[in-house]
């Protein structure tokens, strides 16, 4: 029984590859359309799995900076700091003082900003208290009302919200996840409708074969398995070469983006996601054009 | 082997093309059905086949009743049975190997198994050297006989055939029915389907005769 279940496997190899051979471009065309469909989402997935590191390096927990006024003392700073400190409200998280030298020092650090500092009279920074609040669902009315507080201590000029660009980059890549779920979903029907179509001609061009084969006992899924094999051969191919694609694309991609990371002394390259996740989409794809065949030969060979 | 009890067949609201039948065929038996052309020959062996459903009564072959058969059981009652219909249906891009191979891929036979049963029915049926020949190069009666080698590569239980020698002449019609004799008496139960009444009388043991509205079952004594 094993033994005829092999002997069946590889019969039905051997067909999908007699059937390939005998139309090549038709196999070919198919291919290279599958291949593109599946290289867009392959490359925003790639671009979002190479960004949200970055920005989960960066703390998304909201933080607020008090500035001081330029004339208000480090007493004054230190005071204000103590005030904040005192009321002791539970979504505090941390609470730091900053003084006009320290932040000048930090800014000094940078080449950029040296030169321009300078060329100054003396520090025109002012003292500031950076706090670090837990983040919460109702974050931004916590937020603000915490602001509204503390611009009312004495020698506070204004109050900054500081983590909103994190939570922008953060809501952009939940719309990107979203919208790339999205693309996939459409390029799985793609997917489907180019492998239903494909296996929907042949099995039509081989309505007689598929009659002799009934006609000398051959089962369903006898009938079935080639076109199964097809479908799930043209998907692995042009999963493949999908990722060939992506992997193309992502050399001028990563040369624009670094001329663009060198103005921030940075390093960053967009990368394919990990070998197991490529295999895992390679997969993905086989079942999709297998399914997609079995699908289609179920319903185009009833006669 | 077949047991047809008041078998009724029809298509669609028109007259039935079968009307009552019943007859029994046992193993190892020759039979012949005859009669007019559209009195229902093929669609009788069509029904024994299990090609179509009848609309009334049982069916048994090779003790089984058709009627009752599941989708998946089917295949399997097709592999005891060797099938020639009037229009061979051979795979015409194919060589007449890969036609007599088809069936034992259908049962699983290794390649190289099945290769050296289809050589030896080919042989078996005249056709030894023709393997590469694909059927649009065979005349009419190797054609016919191309049909027999895959209908008894499997080493069926029964040979059903419809017409098989329409269109051939006098020496090949005999050289096709020798084919069947040889299969019938090995063990083979065999009917054929034919209006050629000269080959009923020089091989007929038993002859069905279909008729529109009628049929009947007598043995035709050989001359």
């Amino acid at each position: 029984m094993m033994k005829h279940s092999l002997e069946h496997h590889r019969y039905a190899v051997a067909v999908t590859w007699r059937r390939l051979l005998q139309q090549p471009f038709s196999f070919l065309t198919n291919v290279a359309v599958i291949a593109l469909a599946l290289a867009l989402p392959l490359l925003g997935s790639t671009i979002l799995v190479s960004i949200q590191p970055v920005t989960q390096h960066v703390s998304a927990n909201p933080s607020i900076t008090v500035f001081m006024e330029p004339t208000a003392s480090l007493a004054q700073a230190q005071a204000a700091a103590k005030a904040i400190g005192d009321l002791q409200d539970p979504n505090v998280l941390e609470l730091r003082l900053v003084s006009k030298d320290e932040a000048f020092n930090d800014l000094q650090s940078n080449e950029a900003w040296r030169q321009a500092l300078d060329v100054l009279p003396d520090n025109p920074l002012p003292h500031a208290i950076t706090v670090t609040l837990l983040a919460d669902q109702a974050m931004s009315t916590t937020a603000d009302v915490l602001a509204r507080q503390w611009e009312q201590l004495d020698g506070v000029q204004f109050v900054q919200l500081d983590s909103v660009w994190v939570q922008r980059i953060e809501a952009l890549l939940r719309i990107g996840s979203i919208s790339l779920a999205l693309v996939t979903f459409i390029i799985v029907l793609v997917v489907l409708a180019a492998v239903f179509n494909t296996v929907r001609m042949q099995a039509l061009s081989l309505r007689e074969e598929i009659a002799v084969a009934r006609l000398v006992g051959a089962t369903e899924s006898f009938v079935r398995r080639p076109f199964l094999y097809q479908g799930g051969l043209t998907c692995a191919i042009a999963a493949l070469i999908a990722i060939g694609l992506a992997k193309l694309a992502l050399i001028p991609l990563n040369e624009a983006l670094s001329s663009l990371t060198r103005t921030y002394d940075a390093l960053f390259a967009l990368q394919l996601p990990s070998t197991a996740t490529l295999v895992l989409f390679v997969l993905a794809a086989i079942v999709l054009g297998a399914f997609s065949a079995r699908w289609s030969v179920t319903r185009h060979t009833r006669y | 082997m077949i047991e047809f009890q008041h078998v009724f067949k029809s298509y669609g609201t028109g007259a039935p093309i079968l009307d009552d039948v019943s007859f029994k065929v046992n193993a190892g038996e020759f039979a012949f059905i005859a009669g007019p052309s559209g009195a229902g020959k093929s669609t009788l062996l069509k029904l024994i086949a299990g090609l179509e459903p009848c609309s009334r009564g049982s069916i048994h072959v090779n003790g089984q009743r058709l009627d009752q058969l599941t989708a998946h059981a089917r295949p399997y009652l097709r592999r005891a049975v060797g099938v020639i219909l009037q229009d061979t249906h051979l795979l015409y891009d194919r060589s007449a190997l890969d036609n007599v191979m088809l069936p034992l891929a259908v049962t699983g036979h290794p390649s190289s198994v099945a290769r050296s049963r289809a050589r030896a029915a080919l042989q078996k049926v005249g056709l030894a050297g023709k393997e590469q020949a694909t059927p649009i190069y065979l005349s009419g009666g190797e054609q016919q006989r191309l049909a027999i080698a895959r209908a008894i590569v499997n080493r069926p239980a029964l040979l059903i055939a419809d017409e098989p020698t329409a269109n051939l002449d006098r020496d090949t019609a005999d050289k096709v029915m020798s084919v069947f004799k040889d299969f019938n008496q090995v063990g083979v139960t065999t009917l054929v389907a034919t209006h050629d009444e000269e080959l009923m009388a020089r091989y007929a043991q038993r002859v069905f005769v279909v008729e529109p509205g009628r049929f009947r079952d007598f043995t035709v004594p050989k001359s």
